[in-house]
């Protein structure tokens, strides 16, 4: 099994599905050349008839992706920096998410929405927002997040082969992670979380580089508060029992989401909580997550967004 | 138009001065002494020069990102030094430290900058609307790249700037690429000011090399708009000498662009050109081109002893989200 970085994950997972089905292609700006190294030496493989540059014109690329899938192509769409997906929203979320639904499930839309995400290179809110939270408001859109290179690449695999849209953003503050990836064909479904450590008092759930925080917190912790910590991976459709599973044992909940606090999954998640398993609680969720603020760039975003701190100030609050 | 002498004087100091701040930039980055990233303007800096140095306090302007539009708003009149503060994460920063390259100067109508390319076209229009309004002379000099126009906002802007005859100028600033893509690639015909075409709207293709030629394009069309005369499409053939952005390799399309293809690129620095005009007409003599320098490293030098003397901003949470909404 080789070591992989995530971004190189991910590139296994585009060169084995462009070999495996013709009918996959990329499209973005620059993806040839490569702007983040996941679409490395794909060009020189594949040609530019299947990785295709656009000008800047983001309204156009995605209608490239949204039209050769309806015409039966399965199209990666790289937006670059998740925030540039904002561009062509209307076309992206509103269109995308009603197109099977809303003309009667006839005709399926498989595409996938992909980009580089979140906190870290001080670029403040239009480089560092996170997607996630704001494509899984918009129903009919599936959305998935990897934390490691294994997940990575078994998650795109999954969504190219999804006969819906799906979104993957990628957070950039994991473009170096290392891990495990092994040679042959799987898939990391979607839909399905992960319980990445188990414990009894508290549970966390922490995604992306969110995730990684979460474990050394929980490692930290180690003899004080035993740490359930679970990714969800998938957001829409989201692991509601798995959760539920968890909750049963430890009866507390901490939710950590580099989104902002209003309206974001975070929130959404809480809520489901209370509706579903509010007997199994004693003590009120707490969630960690971007203020409502424009994300800030500059040195503040290392306090303003979650953190080791505030994860641990979390699970102190929610045990005390 | 002829430049005179004074005009000239004006022009080639400001190239002094943002050639002496793209160095600045870039050594910076190298030493890890800026935040975020840094598009280099190394070839590129007469257009912007041309563009701002006659506006009037009261014109808008949205500058072109390469460089970080350093370029335009010192040509403007605005003083360099609380932008760097702002890109160093300084509490003394145009916008308080908390926007890394993001800049904003209202008083010198520079209003904002933002990350997603194209994103000069929509404002540019209610500036433009907001200044035939008031009817005082106003006028919006709207700079961009060649890639920007991919937008389809590009495209929105340009028919209602000339359906209602609005005072902006469409400045491009093409140097023939967009980050490893060539503009001939992305773009159909040779000149993308031949899209001013198809809305009725006169336009210009001139030498970005040369500062005097921009700057004889940038008052005509300025004058023009002054007048009432509605939209002016210019364009400036430029280049680019280095990577887009520091860090990021150096291609066309998926191959490295040669050395001798950047030499060759080099000749063309538009302060060597300048250099030569002003000394083979007079306007300056070599000693008072030394002294420009000299003045240009002294205001180097106390735009980053400013930033490097400021402290860096950490507001609190509690204040940052007391500062999202105007009282
Ligand atoms: C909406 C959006 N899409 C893509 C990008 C990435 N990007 C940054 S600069 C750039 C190229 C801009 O080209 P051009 O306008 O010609 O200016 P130049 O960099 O050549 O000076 C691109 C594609 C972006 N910042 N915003
Ligand atoms: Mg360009």
């Amino acid at each position: 099994m080789a070591e992989l970085t995530l971004v190189e994950a991910i590139n296994r997972a585009y060169a084995e599905e462009l070999r495996r089905d013709d009918s996959v292609f990329l499209v973005g700006q620059d993806i040839r050349g490569g702007i983040f190294p996941h679409t490395m030496g794909l060009v020189q493989e594949f040609g530019p008839e299947r990785i295709v540059d656009t000008p800047i014109a983001e309204s156009g690329m995605y209608g490239v992706a949204f039209g050769a899938a309806q015409e039966g192509f399965r199209p990666v769409v790289d937006f670059m920096f998740g925030g540039f997906s904002y561009v062509t929203f209307a076309e992206a979320s509103v269109t995308t998410g009603q197109y099977y639904f809303l003309h009667g499930s006839q005709h399926p839309l498989p595409l996938v929405i992909t980009a580089a995400v979140g906190t870290g290179m001080r670029l403040a809110n239009d480089h560092a927002m996170s997607i996630h939270g704001t494509f899984a408001h918009h129903p009919g859109i599936k959305v998935a997040m990897p934390s490691t290179p294994y997940d990575a690449k078994g998650m795109m695999k999954a969504a190219i082969r999804d006969n819906n849209p799906v979104v993957i953003p990628w957070h950039m503050g994991l473009m170096q992670e290392r891990g495990e990836v092994p040679e042959d064909d799987y898939i990391v479904p979607l839909g399905k979380a992960a319980v990445k450590r188990q414990g009894s008092d508290v549970t966390i759930l922490a995604n992306s580089v969110q995730l990684k925080h979460a474990l050394a917190v929980a490692a930290k912790l180690e003899g004080e508060f035993d740490v359930e910590v679970i990714d969800p991976r998938s957001f829409v459709p989201f692991d509601m029992e798995t959760l539920l599973t968890s909750l049963a044992k430890t009866s507390r909940l901490v939710i950590v989401d580099e989104d902002w606090e209003s309206g974001g999954f975070a929130a959404t998640v809480s809520a489901r909580v209370m509706e579903q398993g509010f007997d199994l609680l004693d003590a009120p969720v707490i969630r960690v997550t971007l203020p409502n603020l424009p994300v800030p760039g500059g040195y503040m975003e290392e306090y303003i967004a979650p953190n080791p701190a505030k994860i641990e100030a979390a699970i102190r609050q929610v045990c005390a | 138009m002829n430049l005179n002498k004074q005009q000239m004087r004006i022009l080639y100091r400001n190239l002094v001065r943002a050639d002496h701040l793209n160095r600045m930039m870039y050594q910076r980055m190298l030493q890890g002494k800026l935040i975020g990233f840094y598009h280099p303007s190394d070839g590129a800096i007469a257009p912007g020069v041309a563009a701002a140095s006659f506006l009037n306090k009261d014109d808008n302007l949205s500058p072109h990102h390469r460089g970080h539009g350093i370029t335009h708003m010192l040509s403007k009149g605005i003083d360099i030094k609380y932008y760097l503060a702002e890109h160093t994460g300084k509490d003394t920063g145009c916008c308080g430290g908390r926007s890394a390259f993001h800049f904003s100067f209202p008083e010198h109508k520079v209003y904002m900058m933002s990350g997603f390319i194209g994103y000069n076209f929509a404002p540019s229009v209610g500036w433009g609307w907001a200044a035939k309004r008031r009817n005082l002379g106003q006028v919006v000099m709207n700079c961009s790249g060649d890639g920007s126009y991919g937008q389809g906002r590009a495209h929105e802007a340009l028919l209602m700037a000339t359906n209602w005859q609005l005072p902006i100028i469409f400045y491009c600033e093409n140097n023939g690429m967009a980050i490893h893509s060539e503009i001939s690639e992305m773009h159909p015909t040779e000149d993308v000011s031949s899209l001013a075409q198809g809305y009725g709207m006169p336009a210009m293709v001139i030498d970005g090399q040369d500062v005097f030629a921009c700057a004889e394009a940038a008052l005509a069309a300025i004058e023009h708009a002054r007048k009432g005369k509605g939209p002016t499409f210019v364009e400036a053939k430029t280049l680019r000498i280095k990577e887009h952005d520091m860090g990021t390799p150096d291609l066309r399309g998926w191959e490295a662009r040669s050395e001798e293809e950047k030499l060759a690129l080099m000749q063309r620095d538009p302060l060597v050109l300048a250099t030569t005009r002003v000394l083979a007409e007079g306007v300056l003599k070599q000693d008072a081109i030394d002294q420009l320098h000299e003045e240009a490293s002294r205001e180097v030098q106390e735009i980053e002893d400013f930033a490097d003397s400021s402290k860096i901003a950490r507001p609190s949470e509690e204040q940052l989200l007391a500062a999202a909404f105007a009282p």
